[in-house]
């Protein structure tokens, strides 16, 4: 009971911790796009539109103003939960994030399911002969699948299942010739929902390369993670302790030890969900995928300070939330755990 | 651990390994099941292209793929064939020039209706006419040249203008003045309508999303319906992904900008091979190098013309684009009037040598010169690196290029603040005509000298102009025929003496198509006819 409550303070310390850490970002984003050359006028009407049009769209979009009224205006509205609309074409910075984000979300989560399977079976398959051949593949994939650079993979990939074998779409979310689903904008879940198989197996099709791309490219961590986190369970006094008691070794290895070296890497798919939400630009950008990291630096570019200020807010904040689950999750499951 | 321990843990290895196996073969042979439904469904096409939809409204357009998008979607008064002739598209027949050059008057086609059945005519037109010019992004096109917009009777409009234009034809024929509905844009007189479009065209738009747009034939079009039963246009991020699309068999048409040059090569030698069908357009975009005119060590003319010396062309266009990318050595591209003169000189290093020379370079003192190129534009790169090892080779001890690559956005952002001493850029004109690439980059409102302090060449980072430019430019749009030829030679020629701009290539636009596919076709204005798309009979 009492431990439940220190979770619950802990929780909420960090939960109330959050918007400190929100404005810190989106504070650090406001000003560093400010410092940033090029000027989003010119991204919206070009170059070489008339000065007094420039002039009219600076003051319509609120440029004008001194910088520290920009910076309360934005800080004011982020507050209220108003993101703005974006420079380029107006359009509410909610609707291009929740046109994204889905996509973004859809691809780390199935790579992220791709990448713990895969990865957690090599890391595990070595360890009943430790520095076995079996166990150095494992370490070699562990290694090797990190080192790989992602968009040399994701290419080499797409020239194999999708250009020379023809198995899989080169890029695109979506068939360009089916009507996506609507909803919650997860296109296999909407899918599903509407009980559209057509749409569902485009949808698959179109995902199957880029969350495998990543998958494999994330696996090594995991991989790493167990190998090391499992050995070093294994020789651990609670594993010998329950190996005196006479129980079999795969009970030993299935029961205590791998309970045990799985804890760590939870906090590690934790981390890399949180991380992939933003980070898979490169694997976004080879496969044309429609997701938030692409959207953001494709405004970064345009310079539209109010998406990539309202993309940067919602990944920071989502980061927060996903880090703060995983530790309670973590400390839930591991009663050593003390804050 | 013990033997037995792990022989448990081998028997467990070999049962986990056997349903992997499992797992794989029948992962692969799903794959295969769905490879064999990687077929088009329909008698519908699939066109690709580069970059995002970011807006439908022609006020808001700027891209290759939006202008594209909206050539199918609506229709022009004009249209520019590929032998250069104006031929009527809304307009009913000509226009009509009166009153000294400074009245246009075009009759309307009757029988034309917007995809929301109302009906299309002079108030319409003059509608979207006027919304252009006050929100349009690029009204600038336009200029001060149209005064007044009169509707005489509804099947006629009426241009009043400030100057007699000859331009304006032309300009008749660009997407941006693509009539749009009064109806269905009452609410969006004075701001972007980004995701529907509501025209005239041979094609309806029935959904879209920034990467993929459906269109399909507009059954109460005036004119012959659309060969294809519609068309799915999708937008991919980039060269490799629309590449792979394309040889994959996923899309049937591939547009041709932002394809890196590799990828070009590969596509024309499989068109060669018979794989593919190609087609291309009249090239109308121009690259060239921007010198900054108004500071040393560009300030001396006789430096600036050392350097347009200095380009060899036909190196450039073998290195970076295997020859795709003509040699230029005009501001206007060949397929416009007065674009097949070549005022700019060859390439001789003797002479850049001896005028260098005069001005106190060589003999153990090199001109050092920075180069900027966009850094996120590859051919720019590969432009810059080759030039500077054309010149190390040639010109040792004459030049050297420092070269900066710089993104874009930055690039024109202060372009026009003098930030750039010598910077590689390209351009192509908002419509079909010599006066869409010589006032852009040539027109001045204030100068002092050779120095231009307001216009659009302090805008183009070139700051240069000289007596009498700025009313020769002026005196060619009122020109016709052979009379405005001869003026346009002139002012290309003041231009390549200037030596501020150093054009370096000629891009040319191409479609490739699988070969189940008719011959492409591309008007005039460098746009592919996605209406007669049709299958191979």
């Amino acid at each position: 009971m009492a431990r439940g409550r220190e979770l619950l303070r802990y929780g909420a310390t960090r939960l109330a911790l959050a918007p400190v850490m929100l404005w810190l970002i989106s504070s650090l984003v406001f000003l560093l796009l400010r410092v940033a050359p090029g000027d989003p006028v010119d991204a919206v009407l070009g170059s070489r539109a008339p000065a007094d049009a420039k002039a009219q769209i600076r003051e319509q979009l609120g440029l004008a103003m001194p910088l520290s009224d920009q910076y309360f205006d934005f800080i004011n509205r982020l507050i209220h939960g108003d993101l703005g609309t974006a420079l380029i074409n107006q359009e509410p910075v909610r609707h291009i994030i929740a046109d994204a984000l889905p996509a973004s979300l859809e691809l780390s989560i199935t790579a992220l399911i791709l990448a713990a399977v895969s990865g957690l079976a090599v890391g595990f398959s070595g360890i009943a002969r430790p520095e076995g051949k079996l166990d150095l593949a494992g370490r070699f994939y562990g290694i090797g699948t990190y080192a790989l650079p992602p968009f040399w993979v994701a290419m080499l990939l797409q020239l194999l299942f999708a250009v020379i074998l023809g198995w899989l779409p080169v890029g695109g979310r979506f068939p360009p010739s089916l009507v996506p689903p609507s909803g919650s904008g997860f296109l296999i879940l909407d899918s599903i929902l509407s009980g559209d198989w057509v749409a569902l197996n485009g949808a698959v099709r179109h995902l199957a390369l880029p969350a495998c791309t990543l998958g494999l490219l994330l696996s090594g961590v995991f991989t790493n993670a167990l190998r090391l986190n499992l050995r070093r369970a294994l020789r651990s006094d609670y594993v010998e302790a329950a190996r005196s008691r006479g129980l079999s070794e795969s009970q030993v290895v299935l029961r205590h030890a791998l309970p045990n070296a799985l804890l760590p890497v939870l906090t590690i798919a934790g981390i890399t969900v949180a991380s992939l939400i933003g980070g898979a630009l490169l694997i976004e950008v080879t496969f044309s995928w429609p997701g938030i990291a692409l959207r953001l630096q494709e405004s970064i570019n345009q310079r539209d300070y109010p998406v990539v200020q309202g993309i940067v807010v919602v990944i920071a904040a989502l980061v927060v939330m996903i880090s703060v689950f995983v530790d309670l999750l973590v400390a839930s499951l591991d009663p050593r755990v003390r804050y | 651990m013990g033997c037995i321990s792990q022989s448990q843990l081998l028997q467990q290895q070999r049962r986990f390994r056997s349903t992997w196996i499992s797992v794989a073969v029948g992962l692969g042979l799903s794959l295969s099941q769905l490879a064999c439904q990687h077929q088009h469904s329909s008698d519908r096409l699939t066109v690709a292209s580069a970059g995002r939809i970011a807006s439908l409204d022609p006020a808001q357009a700027n891209t290759y793929g939006t202008l594209q998008l909206l050539s199918a979607l609506g229709d022009t008064l004009y249209t520019r064939e590929q032998d250069n002739s104006l031929k009527p598209q809304l307009a009913a027949e000509q226009p009509q020039i009166s009153d000294g050059g400074r009245t246009v008057t075009i009759p309307l086609r009757r029988d034309v209706l917007f995809h929301d059945g109302t009906r299309f005519d002079a108030e319409a037109m003059a509608f979207s006419l006027n919304r252009f010019l006050r929100i349009g992004i690029q009204s600038y096109v336009v200029g001060d040249r149209i005064e007044a917009i009169e509707t005489p009777a509804s099947d006629v409009l009426r241009l009043r203008l400030s100057r007699p234009s000859s331009s304006l034809e032309s300009l008749l024929t660009s997407p941006y003045l693509t009539p749009i509905s009064p109806t269905a844009y009452a609410n969006h007189k004075d701001r972007f309508l980004n995701d529907r479009f509501i025209g005239t065209g041979p094609y309806k738009l029935i959904s879209f999303r920034a990467t993929q747009q459906r269109l399909v034939p507009f059954k109460r079009y005036w004119g012959a319906p659309p060969s294809n039963a519609g068309l799915d246009m999708i937008n991919l991020s980039n060269s490799t992904a629309l590449f792979g699309a394309l040889r994959s068999g996923e899309v049937d048409v591939l547009l041709s900008e932002s394809i890196d040059e590799d990828q070009r090569l590969a596509l024309d030698r499989r068109a060669d091979q018979g794989l593919l069908l190609e087609s291309s357009g009249p090239a109308l975009q121009i690259g060239y190098i921007t010198f900054l005119s108004n500071a040393p060590p560009l300030l001396s003319k006789q430096v600036r013309q050392a350097l347009v010396h200095s380009l060899d062309r036909s190196l450039i266009s073998t290195r970076v684009s295997h020859g795709q990318r003509q040699p230029l050595r005009s501001l206007i591209p060949p397929s416009l009037q007065g674009g097949r003169q070549e005022p700019w000189p060859i390439y001789s290093p003797d002479r850049t040598r001896t005028l260098l020379r005069q001005a106190g370079y060589c003999q153990g003192q090199p001109l050092e010169l920075p180069l900027t190129y966009r850094s996120n534009v590859p051919s720019d790169r590969l432009m810059a690196l080759t030039w500077q090892a054309q010149l190390s080779r040639d010109l040792p001890d004459c030049i050297r290029l420092r070269l900066e690559g710089v993104e874009s956005t930055t690039v024109y952002g202060y372009l026009g603040k003098g930030a750039f001493k010598a910077v590689m850029l390209d351009w192509g004109g908002s419509y079909p005509d010599p006066e869409a690439y010589l006032a852009p980059l040539l027109s001045c409102t204030q100068a002092k000298g050779d120095i231009c302090e307001a216009g659009e060449a302090v805008i183009s980072g070139s700051f240069w102009t000289r007596p009498g430019l700025e009313k020769a430019l002026r005196r060619s749009d009122s020109l016709k025929g052979a009379e405005r030829l001869e003026q346009l030679l002139a002012i290309d020629t003041m231009a390549a003496e200037g030596a501020a701009y150093l054009p370096v290539w000629l891009v040319t636009p191409k479609a490739w198509a699988q070969t189940h596919l008719a011959p492409l076709e591309f008007n005039g204005s460098g746009q592919l006819r996605l209406a007669r798309l049709r299958e191979k009979r």
